[in-house]
């Protein structure tokens, strides 16, 4: 059986569109994955270690799985044989553990067969041809979906060269005295991380922070939310976007208690500018933008793709429009889908791209 | 969550759909229309809220919500029951709506998702099957709820004040009167399907005579000063809840009395109040349940099973019976538990030696079958008479 379907990307994007195309049907020899790492956590968790992180932002549906249910929840209230899980979901209170978020990683990789459609390929050009895509030298696929991750590590400028700074998400131990750059998720925990190891943390940051539990505000996760972000137009999805990127860390004394006893003490203060801090961590998060990626940047140029402020423009399915018909696919999952979800890095997003990816492929005649 | 408009109703229409087919294999068993009646009014009340109320006020709905929203809609959905006059009973009717409540949640929780992978995505929208069962589940639930009001037996309501018997009730019909309303003269009920409720009949031969007729259901009905029986019915099959016969004025009055429907299913007396007569309760020949009531000062029996008949005398009171408190006679069975007797007088006048205070008897090849019961003061305690049998379990 010859792979007609190909998923770019062996990272969590990719990953979910493998388990949704499973579930659609498919058979590993189906699919082609191509990437660099065969394990689909392997650039995520060197990132979570990096920032000590224990518990998943996500709820219990941030799961890999291609049915929403069950998610963690109900996965362990069922194997603990208690109710409390799903209380705490029911209650939007319950996340599930990094721990257990990367064993169900490791146990959806066996069972899906994974590593049979997996091939070491490193692709860094998609160009249209005749009814599917040549990728690189690695063969031609009718339906395609990209999950290129994450276009690196964002720092600022200024601290490019700084042998002082190390970005959160890299391997590092803290100083006696610790600036953080950033106020997000990352930032925020960051600061913990900091303040339990004794340091004096400053917090360096451009604005104030939103307090909310997800990425983005919960209807932006369903039509509710999308209907209308749907309807607006580019300018006005683009500045949307951009606000939406703005840094947040969810609410919860979980948070707020150390940074205040800390802050009595005298050793958390939140500061506008860089100072002369031992260290200085940036928690600024990633890249933005499809020019930073190369494959991205090249697919743009050679199709002439519509782009705005750095987003490639999908359609609301997370289908590149021009490349897209009753015959042939190609889809963007996780953070360049932006454009069709806001929350597009999210486990939930991936899924989201995935599911209408899987529709698409499933529907097609010439699959 | 956060539904759309459209996700909304098509997820409660959706999970509307198990409930409306137990309510509609229910009603014909039942032979009642309040399941579906009450399904199309629990519906109806959800569905106004969904676009009057949570659409606007809850663009994003927790789960824990489920709780209160139930409650709110429960709460509605019996004041409307209510006013509509849908005759539910309270606690069949809440658990008709705990269930349609539980079928929503699994629904939205796991069985949805399930089915459709892009359902909490999408909103709770249901793609071209959401559009399907909004474009007919309205109209089906509209025929066949309006069906059902149109060929339900009619409500009487009768205005408190004297209305002039004997009152014959030969169709299927409810009649509910209000806190004052006396019928003198007696009711006759000769139609199946008939409800009584909450009314005083005073005088008549008979205060209720049910002649012929099943499915009858009596309750909250006082009896007061019938010349035979308080309530009488032969051939056929009733329940009387809650009643209460008295000032029987004649010496062979007797309160309740059921008899000659063995063939029938069981009819049953419960929670009543029976003060006086020749026997307070008794069955010839029938399948009778009689639990929870209360006889006393009765002249021959408090309560009676003879004549073959079959059930059970459970959980009843009786005190201050001439002669003999509870009796299982001529070749009936009889199931009787957890009954408290107390102060049965024996009646030499009588100079019958089986009516010497018995609390309990079984008589001329009867089965009786005790455990449980309660006896005081009653000098002829538990005896059997002429071949009949009982056991102590």
């Amino acid at each position: 059986m010859t792979a007609r379907v190909a998923i770019v990307g062996s990272g969590l994007g990719g990953f979910v569109a493998y388990a949704t195309l499973r579930h659609s049907g498919l058979e590993p020899a189906e699919i082609a994955v191509l990437g660099v790492d065969p394990d689909p956590a392997g650039a995520w968790r060197p990132r979570a270690e990096a920032i000590r992180q224990k518990l998943m932002r996500s709820e219990s549906n941030g799961h890999c799985w291609p049915t929403s249910f069950p998610g963690f929840a109900a996965r362990e209230a069922a194997r603990r044989r208690d109710l409390a899980p799903l209380l705490l979901s029911v209650c939007d209170r319950y996340r599930p553990t990094v721990d257990a978020f990367l064993h169900h990683v490791d146990e959806l990789r066996a069972r899906s067969r994974w590593d049979e459609s997996f091939r070491h390929a490193r692709v860094e050009r998609v160009l249209a041809a005749g009814d599917g895509f040549e990728l690189d030298g690695h063969g031609s696929f009718r339906h395609v979906l990209l999950a290129p991750g994450h276009p690196g590590l964002a720092r600022p400028p200024a601290l490019e060269h700084d042998p002082r700074a190390v970005h959160a998400y890299e391997p590092h131990e803290y100083a006696a005295r610790v600036t953080v750059v950033g106020a997000g998720m990352a930032a925020a925990t960051e600061w913990l991380n900091a303040l339990d190891a004794g340091a004096e943390v400053v917090s360096v940051r451009r604005r104030e922070p939103a307090r909310r539990a997800l990425n983005v505000a919960r209807p932006l996760f369903t039509k509710r939310g999308l209907g209308p972000f749907h309807a607006t137009d580019r300018g006005a999805r683009a500045a949307l976007l951009r606000r939406f990127g703005e840094p947040s860390y969810p609410p919860g004394r979980t948070w707020d208690a150390p940074l205040a006893a800390a802050a009595r003490e005298g050793r958390f203060r939140i500061e506008p500018e860089l100072n002369g801090m031992d260290q200085v961590i940036c928690a600024t998060g990633f890249r933005r933008g499809f020019e930073h990626d190369r494959l991205l940047a090249r697919l743009v140029a050679e199709h002439g793709l519509e782009t705005e402020e750095g987003w490639i423009v999908l359609a609301d399915d997370s289908t590149v429009p021009a490349l897209t018909d009753r015959k042939r696919t190609l889809s963007l999952a996780g953070a360049p889908a932006q454009w069709a979800y806001p929350a597009a890095d999210t486990l939930v997003g991936m899924k989201y791209a995935a599911r209408r990816f899987a529709r698409r492929v499933t529907m097609c005649p010439t699959r | 969550m956060s539904y759309t408009l459209r996700g909304r109703l098509e997820t409660r229409l959706a999970a509307a759909l198990a409930p409306f087919l137990v309510a509609a294999a229910l009603s014909p068993i039942l032979h009642v229309w309040w399941p579906l009646e009450l399904v199309g009014v629990m519906l109806a009340i959800g569905l106004a809220l969904d676009v009057a109320l949570y659409h606007r006020l809850l663009p994003y709905q927790p789960g824990w919500a489920a709780l209160p929203l139930g409650l709110l809609e429960l709460g509605l959905t019996m004041a409307a029951a209510r006013a509509l006059e849908l005759n539910a009973p309270l606690w069949p009717a809440v658990a008709l709506f705990a269930g349609s409540w539980l079928v929503l949640q699994v629904l939205a929780h796991a069985g949805l998702p399930l089915l459709r992978l892009t359902w909490p995505e999408d909103g709770g929208e249901l793609g071209r099957t959401g559009r399907v069962i909004s474009a007919t589940a309205p109209a089906a639930l509209l025929v066949i709820v309006g069906t059902a009001w149109a060929v339900e037996p009619p409500t009487v309501r009768l205005a408190a004040g004297v209305h002039q018997g004997p009152l014959v009730l030969d169709h299927a019909q409810t009649v509910i009167g209000r806190p004052g309303t006396v019928i003198r003269g007696g009711i006759l009920i000769t139609a199946d399907d008939v409800t009584v409720r909450d009314l005083t009949v005073r005088g008549g031969e008979y205060g209720i005579e049910v002649d012929g007729a099943e499915s009858v259901e009596l309750e909250d009905v006082v009896v007061e000063g019938a010349e035979l029986d308080g309530i009488n019915v032969r051939r056929g099959q009733v329940e009387i809840r809650d009643c209460m016969i008295r000032s029987l004025p004649a010496a062979f009055t007797q309160g309740i009395d059921i008899s000659f429907g063995f063939d029938l299913k069981p009819s049953l007396v419960e929670r009543c109040t029976v003060v006086g007569g020749l026997e307070g309760i008794v069955t010839h020949f029938a399948k009778v349940m009689i639990r929870d009531n209360h006889v006393s000062n009765t002249e021959l029996r408090a309560i009676t099973m003879t004549e073959m008949s079959m059930g059970s005398i459970e959980d009843n009171e009786v005190d201050g019976a001439l002669g003999v408190g509870i009796f299982c006679g001529d070749f009936s069975h009889c199931e009787i538990e957890d009954n408290a007797v107390s102060d049965v007088e024996p009646d030499h006048e009588s100079g019958d030696r089986t009516r010497l205070g018995v609390a309990i008897q079984a008589h001329y090849g009867a089965e009786a079958e005790l455990q449980g019961n309660e006896i005081l003061r009653s000098p002829g305690g538990v005896a059997a008479y002429v071949d009949a049998t009982i056991d102590h379990e």
